[in-house]
């Protein structure tokens, strides 16, 4: 089971269902602070558009607003990183709630929180304003999120705030209420209008959770803006950077987690189970089979967003267990190796990543004999950045086996190693008394 | 020189496809009802040749101003004397003339063993070819799947085994003139057997010995066996010539071996069979020793190098992988 977060930017497939004008009936009577809100807040919304500079097609659209009396705009990194990635094929685009259209330039981006800083043409009215003190949120407390919902035209919607959520590597607010594709990166505002935070996810598995950066990295954002003198000549590089730095970050905290043992008798197989490592547990029980799977699997339940095509800087780890009592050594090698050959290391003609380089041996770390294969990929755009992935079989027994697979998706090749150091030493057998 | 002469039309191999015995010269030979030797051919003259005796006293045959001539080593020839070896075409028929007298060359000694024919091989590489693919069957057998899977496996096996003996068997029917069934019948299930073993040698002593160059290029010694195959199968067809035959199955290796290069090139970027050994033994057919972590990872640190070379290359591909 995995989760399924839907980044709120509209792309260029949005297929909207209208809604049966009946439904209009049934619906409460409009809030009249969402009314005021808008009313007061409407000079200041954008929508942000990616156009394809040839043409000038529209290649994905979301949200944006004002920062005070400035002409900077917030929004989300993903709206924009067609923009940050290849601005030689992609432009910027704003157009606001009277229909006035100008061109974007792109300021700075936080990959991490997924925020953008871009420059317009003209000054904000005042209304949303990036307060040095963050807000006091309460459980339960009005918020409202503004944008532009599948390039429908804009829009309120009002909700709950409901805490802080960890599962993702990065703090998110969680609010429940309404967003939708398209509303990435505009702002999220208490009763009395203050920015509490930017639209940036929701999960499609639920209903109205969605997720909002909080106000302080905009906060942050904004302050590395106007230290800045000019816009970072190649964004490529400061997205290189920023991985670099999160995947430090990452591998330090997981590095610095010590590991829960989980039980596949005999086997004790590492885990690291925290808010963003989340663990399931599957089988293939069922009593015609011939042999048993019993597998642990553990996985960081977001990733950074880098692109449409490249989402990166997170671990997984996969233990199973498979015996049988029934097949003989010989056929159970053959289902053992049928099992360690169906795993997937990775694609010779992967544009973001370089064709995967093994090594491989039998190793010991004097608890459990393995047979171990490391693969490595390099980021084709981003240097230093490679993705690892650790696969074991351990040579115990003849008709018992235990195989993990642990990934390590964006880290430098230090810290990869790192990662897989951390599991060969620890997997472990319980010696039968 | 005696009587009786005998006039042969020759297929491309040189083979005798017809023979007819003429009492005395001059020997008429055209496709005219008053020839000697009247041929069937409609490229030929009515009046094409005559074979008589030459100013050598040997035989020779002299062109009737036909107009297609008489042709000797693909040119025109007015006269061409014959010493019993030589072949000459009139329009599309090959021809030799010999006398009665015309030394044969001895009796080949016979390598055949006639026993060993028809039936007796035919059952032999039937029951081998049964054997291999139950006990092939049974390995792979891991999810209780009951008699159907081995009679699947035995149908596809059988009906590959049948296309490739039937191919056999007409060739040598064709070349060779008999059939021989049984014999490659037999040589195809050796055949079978010595790839599988080659296969199995691999992937164990691979495990074994932790030697990854055996199970990334193990489709090329399985192409060895098979060319191996392919000889024995052409010698049954000709034992003639055991050189020229070795020669040319060792080519179709080669071109076999080029192949999977390319294919395996196109795949995976490697011309490798497999990124890593995937086939794993039960921990007693293992020799190699264990590793410490250490000793693994560091030189897992020295393919960085290599690793980061490979971000230059230029690629045509995909954004994701086809799956």
């Amino acid at each position: 089971m995995r989760a399924i977060f839907l980044l709120l930017m509209s792309l260029f497939c949005s297929a909207a269902l209208a809604q049966s004008a009946d439904d209009a009936a049934s619906l409460p009577a409009p809030s009249s602070t969402a009314q005021r809100l808008y009313a007061a807040a409407k000079g200041d919304l954008l929508q942000v558009r990616v156009l394809l500079k040839s043409g000038r097609t529209q290649s994905s659209v979301g949200s944006g607003f004002m920062v005070g009396t400035s002409d900077l705009v917030v929004t989300n990194y993903h709206v924009m990183s067609q923009v940050a990635l290849e601005p030689e094929t992609y432009v910027g685009e704003y157009r606001d709630t009277d229909g006035r259209r100008g061109a974007v330039e792109l300021l700075a981006v936080d990959v991490l929180h997924d925020l953008a800083v871009v420059r317009i043409d003209r000054k904000g009215s005042g209304f949303f304003k990036v307060p040095e003190a963050l807000p006091q949120l309460k459980q339960g407390q009005y918020l409202y999120s503004l944008g532009n919902p599948l390039d429908l035209g804009f829009a309120i919607s009002e909700g709950a705030y409901n805490g802080i959520v960890s599962r993702s590597f990065y703090d998110q607010l969680m609010f429940t209420g309404a967003i939708n594709a398209g509303m990435s990166g505009g702002p999220n505002v208490t009763v009395e209008g203050r920015v509490a935070g930017v639209n940036v996810s929701k999960r499609t598995d639920g209903e109205l959770v969605s997720f909002l950066v909080p106000v302080r990295f905009v906060r942050d954002l904004l302050k590395q803006v106007a230290a800045q003198k000019s816009p970072p000549a190649d964004f490529k590089l400061v997205v290189g950077q920023q991985l670099l730095a999160h995947q430090t970050t990452m591998v330090d905290k997981l590095g610095g987690t010590p590991l829960t043992f989980k039980e596949l008798n005999p086997y004790r197989v590492p885990v690291w189970e925290s808010d963003q490592v989340r663990c399931w547990g599957w089988s293939n029980d069922k009593p015609d089979k011939t042999y048993a799977v019993d597998q642990v699997s553990c996985a960081m339940e977001s990733a950074i967003f880098v692109s449409g095509q490249l989402e990166t800087g997170n671990v997984s780890i996969q233990h199973k267990r498979i015996q049988s009592d029934e097949l003989g050594a010989w056929r159970f090698a053959g289902l053992a190796s049928k099992l360690f050959k169906s795993q997937n290391v990775g694609w010779h003609k992967d544009l973001r990543l370089t064709a995967p380089q093994c090594i491989e041996q039998f190793v010991s770390n004097g608890k459990l004999p393995v047979r171990a294969v490391l693969c490595m990929r390099a980021y084709r755009k981003f240097p230093e950045l490679y993705d690892f992935t650790l696969l074991t079989a351990s040579t115990d027994a003849s008709r018992m086996t235990l195989q993990s697979r642990v990934e390590a998706n964006g880290v430098s090749y230090p810290n990869g190693l790192r990662i897989a150091r951390i599991f060969l030493e620890s997997l472990e057998k319980e010696v039968q008394p | 020189m005696n009587a009786p002469f005998y006039v042969e039309v020759l297929a491309r191999n040189g083979e005798v496809r017809h023979r007819q015995r003429v009492e005395a010269l001059p020997i008429r030979i055209g496709r005219g009802y008053d020839n000697e030797f009247i041929l069937d051919d409609l490229h030929a003259s009515p009046q094409h040749a005559l074979v008589e005796i030459g100013e050598d006293g040997g035989l020779q045959v002299r062109d009737l101003d036909s107009r297609n001539g008489v042709i000797f080593k693909g040119r025109r020839r007015n006269q061409l004397s014959l010493d019993g070896d030589t072949v000459f075409r009139l329009g599309h028929t090959n021809l030799r003339v010999r006398s009665a007298d015309f030394a044969v060359v001895d009796a080949r000694r016979d390598t055949t063993s006639h026993g060993w024919e028809g039936w007796p091989p035919a059952l032999a590489g039937l029951a081998l070819m049964v054997l291999l693919t139950l006990v092939s069957a049974w390995g792979e057998d891991t999810e209780k799947s009951g008699a159907i899977h081995y009679v699947n496996a035995l149908v596809g096996m059988l009906a590959i085994a049948l296309v490739w003996v039937g191919g056999w068997t007409l060739a040598n029917r064709l070349f060779g003139g008999q059939t021989r069934f049984g014999r490659h019948l037999f040589i195809a299930a050796c055949g079978l057997i010595a790839i599988e073993a080659v296969s199995l040698v691999c992937s164990v002593a691979a495990y074994s010995l932790s030697l990854e160059i055996l199970t990334k290029f193990d489709s090329q010694l399985m192409i060895a066996a098979m060319a191996g195959m392919v000889y024995f199968h052409l010698l049954t067809i000709n034992p003639n010539h055991p050189k020229r035959i070795a020669f040319a199955s060792a080519l179709v290796a080669l071109l076999g071996a080029g192949v999977v290069l390319m294919v395996n090139y196109q795949k995976s970027g490697l011309f490798a069979d497999e990124l890593y050994i995937s086939d794993l033994y039960s921990p007693a057919l293992r020799l190699s020793a264990d590793k410490p972590v250490n000793q693994f990872l560091d030189a897992a640190g020295r393919l960085k190098p290599a690793i980061d070379a490979e971000r230059g290359k230029a690629v045509n591909g995909d954004d994701e992988s086809p799956e």
